[in-house]
């Protein structure tokens, strides 16, 4: 049948009249017509009809087809020209997946980029062949579904993240890639470092340099070592590669000397003084531990007679001063070979590479050897960007001053004073840095910031995948409120503190408890004695247990209480008092409680300001005393911001990894519903949270949670189980019976 | 009973790492009790037993553990055919009859037993056995010696302020490279060149210590890993097997000291 624009079937191009036979070249028809009389422009139409045919040849008519729906409502909710975009892009996609089912697939990811993001989708489409090429299909679909998280309702960080634009973007990526990067890296790099060289290293993730490129060597200066986020290029290989360059800048800090001045130097005899010098420092490096020659070596790939470029020149110079075996063809890089051997006994002495590098820079320079100091990328890869070698002071190419040292406070807040062990290169440059009295000005003020403590993952219901280093965790101080807070205490509840002391003292927890007819024991049960002795006459076999000992209490928990500060917990409980001042007396209570009971607790305060702020207030850690501070920063509290419950109970139970009870448990007691300004879906953070109680209780940590108002409760007992959740309609009367509940709970 | 069974017949070898020997034999001579800190296999069994050869004394070990009761170290009655018989504990017998007690990680032990030892700490050098209703007075050969690591322990196994106070200490670490080399190729008859790799090896997982390890590699792995290595198996084998395994269950942790025991070799 066809339609009122008359294409006749005989008019169809014979790839069409090939694809698209029967049912399928009508359906095919009436799609075309629909696209093209729906004014889009004719250009869409005219990239329908020749994307379809080619699809259909990889992923079958009825997938073919489909295209004209997907570009009409791109054509809306994006642009027509997307539209056309998506249309060129997928026959070439349709060639790459397998079949119709995985084509599908991709169609499915294109449209929900559409309908959460759709400024964004240009972007994507545009990125789609490398990124589908990177990641497969599986890891592309989570890695958008992950961009599109990212985003939230703010669009142009959507877009940002399908620009690729994005920190975040690029380590996703390279996550989902299974490419191992930075990130992933840096722990097992830190200690590889401190096994090596002894002093655990200050390494930072460095992305972009000062003109915005993408970071592409190591780079170190002031102590603090760069790393880039990545090695693309070196997939499989990235470990080593990581470590290669972290035991090369290790071999400069350790047997480089002060910088280099940088004087009147060409770019040519920088580049070429820095490469005597790599080769000085691994060299001795190399005298103290051989094998490293292993793992630098593989990165030496250059060739022994390449073009005299140069870069070529370089690298094969690079390599022939540490392998011998290499014979480089160019008398230039014999003559560095030989240059370099002849002061082999004077190895330790940094100067050697500025009298090699020189002569051989001016040999060089004279040979017309063109040297593009812009573009030119240190090689190998593992090797740093030199800059770290010399004295330039004003060089765009470092990051302002203020910024490393403002890292280096924190780094500072973070470990014990005397923790770091002395660094030759940073005592010496900190006291020449400019302006470090400002940045120390700067960083002061700043009292009210958090400190970062470290991510955690989060779980997403709807692509089913639980991301990495989601949420960031920051510590805040905690402000102490008004002094005498336990008299105050006492004076409004001082009847409810004594009748809780009554029960503990009745109850029979944490007594000692004397065991008769022990097989091993301090002293002599005597009936147990007399009977044995008198088998033993009567010639009848006597029992052998015949001790008694005393057991230390059976009683083994620590509790982590988190109370939800978040906003709604200003909200009034009662005349005068709001929701937090009851969660504040009732967490009192159950700490005097629980130290009476011999039971470790900590105590902290959270809330969240989105996934970047899941904001802890540490009020009481583990074993510490239950004294005035505890009092001044709980009557220090304030409400504010929202309630990431997952992410709360995560930190947590991460929290009690280093304690050695028999019980663990975390009370959590909240006012509402999980809930952050970043999330629109209730029902995302119901499910993390879910998920994190989950974990937690295959990792022997019992989760329980107090709902507090007459709303709460229902979500709670989602997230937490009936069982594992009580309800507290009246909230005036917390305090009575938080410590009730613990009570029976712990019996 | 006596302490002949005790005595060392042969000399267990050590090497002083500085004047240990000198300071140990000031103390026996005034009989002071003494305590021994310092990290797991860096030789502080070794040195008591080297030092009781020399003295010629009797050496009676106890090795604590957290279920330690005073009766373990003092002595339990026990039920005979004839009815109920007392039996000295270790500590006792040393008490008794003139020997080096020495209490390896006595942290371990439950705190309300190491307060038995108190009053054979300070002058008046006797031993109350409550349950017996006796008092011994201590030999005058008996010596007391207490071993333990500060590192790995928790806070809440600390010993005492009280129970601290009583002791004279000395302080053991990992011997130094050359010297330690000198020990692993003695004792496992290693090439001293070996020797040397390994403690240098030892010497990297050492920097890790309370940055991801508890402990680094001990003397004792050393020789271990030595004695494979005259066994046959190649260095990176031997450490792997004698090391890497046994330090640490973090498979990073793990990649990592593989990594710099390749650096090394």
């Amino acid at each position: 049948m066809l339609v009122s624009d008359g294409i006749k079937a005989a008019a169809l191009s014979p790839a069409l009249r090939k694809a698209f036979t029967g049912p399928d070249r009508d359906a095919y028809l009436r799609a075309h017509d629909r696209l093209r009389g729906a004014g889009y422009g004719a250009g869409i139409a005219r990239a329908f009809a020749s994307a379809a045919p080619r699809v259909a040849e990889h992923a079958g008519a009825k997938e073919a087809i489909a295209l004209a729906g997907d570009a009409s409502r791109i054509a809306i909710k994006a642009r027509p020209r997307v539209a056309a975009d998506y249309l060129d892009l997928c026959p070439g996609i349709a060639m790459k997946v397998c079949g119709a089912d995985d084509f599908r697939q991709w169609r499915g990811m294109i449209v929900s980029v559409l309908e959460g993001s759709p400024k964004a989708l240009g972007a994507l489409l545009a990125r789609s062949e490398m990124l589908l090429e990177r990641l497969g299909l599986e890891a592309l679909c989570t890695w958008t579904q992950t961009g599109l998280r990212v985003g939230g309702q703010d669009s142009d960080q959507a877009l940002r993240f399908f620009q690729l634009e994005t920190p975040e973007a690029q380590r996703l990526l390279e996550r989902y890639a299974g490419e191992a990067n930075f990130p992933s890296l840096e722990t097992g790099l830190k200690s590889f470092h401190t096994a090596l060289w002894r002093h655990e290293p200050v390494l930072r993730e460095a992305i972009r340099d000062g003109s915005n490129h993408r970071v592409r060597r190591t780079g170190f200066s002031n102590g603090i070592i760069r790393m880039p986020s990545a090695f693309p290029g070196f997939k499989g290989q990235e470990q080593r590669l990581y470590r290669a360059s972290l035991a090369h800048v290790g071999a400069h800090a350790a047997y480089g000397g002060p910088r280099f001045p940088l004087g009147q130097l060409k770019p040519l005899q920088v580049a070429v003084i820095s490469l005597i010098e790599d080769a000085r420092v691994e060299t001795l490096a190399l005298c103290d531990m051989p094998g490293l020659i292993r793992l630098w070596l593989p990165f030496h790939t250059a060739a022994p007679d390449g073009l005299a470029t140069a870069p070529n020149l370089f690298a094969a110079l690079a390599r022939a001063l540490i392998d011998p075996a290499f014979q480089p063809a160019h008398g230039w890089v014999r003559k560095g070979v030989a240059m370099f051997d002849c002061a082999s006994d004077r190895l330790c002495d940094p100067a050697i590479s500025r009298e090699i590098g020189n002569v051989l820079g001016n040999d060089l320079g004279q040979t017309r050897v063109q040297f593009d100091a812009l573009s030119y990328v240190v090689q190998p890869a593992y090797r740093d960007d030199n800059l770290g070698l010399w004295d330039l002071p004003d060089d765009p190419e470092i990051p302002p001053a203020s910024d490393e040292i403002e890292a280096d406070l924190q780094d500072l807040r973070q470990c014990e004073p005397g923790d770091r062990s002395p660094d030759r290169k940073q005592e010496r440059s900190t006291p020449d840095t400019p302006g470090l009295p400002d940045a120390v000005k700067i960083v002061e003020a700043q009292t009210e910031g958090g400190r970062k403590v470290f991510s955690l993952p989060e779980y997403d219901h709807h692509a089913g995948v639980e991301r990495d280093d989601w949420v960031t965790v920051n510590a805040y101080d905690p402000i102490p409120g008004a002094p005498g807070f336990w008299d105050a205490l006492q004076q409004r509840h001082g009847t409810t503190i004594s009748r809780i002391k009554t029960v503990i003292a009745k109850s029979e927890t944490g007594k000692r408890r004397r065991l008769k007819q022990q097989a091993e024991g301090e002293t002599l049960d005597l009936d147990a004695a007399i009977d044995a002795a008198v088998a033993v006459r009567s010639a009848r076999q006597p029992d052998p247990r015949v001790y008694a000992c005393i057991m230390p209490p059976a009683r083994s928990i620590a509790v982590h209480l988190l109370l939800d500060i978040s906003q709604s917990t200003a909200d009034p409980a009662g005349p005068g008092i709001s929701i937090l001042d009851m969660e504040r007396d009732a967490a009192a209570i159950l700490a005097g409680t629980m130290s009476q009971l011999g039971d470790d607790l900590a105590i902290t305060a959270f809330s969240s300001a989105g996934r970047q702020d899941l904001r802890v207030t540490p009020v009481k850690a583990f074993g510490a005393p239950l004294d005035e501070t505890t009092g001044r920063a709980l009557s220090g509290l304030r409400s504010g911001f929202s309630t990431r419950i997952g992410a709360a109970l995560r930190f947590a139970s991460r929290g009690m990894d280093d304690v050695s009870r028999y019980r663990k448990l975390v009370l959590l007691v909240t006012d509402g519903e999980p809930s952050d300004i970043d999330v629109a879906d209730p029902e995302y953070l119901v499910a993390d949270a879910r998920r994190a109680v989950q974990h937690m209780r295959s990792q022997g940590i019992d989760a329980v949670c107090v709902a507090l108002g007459p709303e709460a409760g229902q979500r709670q007992s989602e997230i937490f189980g009936r069982k594992s959740c009580v309800q507290i309609t009246d909230i005036s009367t917390l305090p009575n019976t938080l410590p009730a509940f613990y009570l029976r709970m712990t019996r | 009973m006596s302490l002949e069974t005790y005595r060392l017949t042969e000399e267990p070898r050590y090497h002083p790492s500085a004047d240990e020997v000198a300071l140990y034999e000031a103390a026996y001579q005034m009989r002071l009790p003494v305590m021994l800190k310092g990290p797991t296999g860096c030789g502080k069994t070794r040195f008591v037993e080297h030092m009781a050869w020399k003295l010629g004394k009797p050496l009676v070990t106890v090795v604590c553990h957290e279920d330690m009761t005073a009766s373990d170290f003092v002595g339990r009655y026990l039920l005979g055919p004839e009815g109920t018989y007392w039996q000295d504990g270790p500590l006792t017998r040393a008490v008794r009859h003139g020997g080096i007690c020495y209490l390896d990680e006595i942290v371990e032990a439950r705190q309300d037993t190491t307060v038995i030892i108190h009053a054979l700490t300070d002058d008046r050098r006797i031993l109350p056995l409550e349950k017996k209703g006796e008092l011994v007075r201590a030999h005058p050969d008996f010596q007391l010696v207490i071993s333990y690591n500060p590192g790995y322990q928790s806070v809440l196994k600390d010993l005492k302020e009280s129970t601290k106070q009583r002791f004279c200490a000395l302080d053991f670490d990992y011997p130094a490279a050359p010297i330690e080399a000198g020990i692993v190729a003695s004792e496992s008859g290693l090439n001293q060149q070996d020797a040397e790799r390994l403690t240098r090896i030892a010497g990297k997982s050492r920097n890790l210590r309370g940055k991801g390890l508890d402990e680094g590699a001990s003397t004792r792995m050393l020789i271990h890993a030595g004695r494979l290595m005259v066994a046959g198996l190649p260095i990176a084998d031997a450490c792997q097997f004698a090391l890497i395994t046994p330090i640490t269950d973090d498979p990073e942790m793990r990649s990592t000291l593989s990594a710099a025991v390749d650096a090394c070799i």
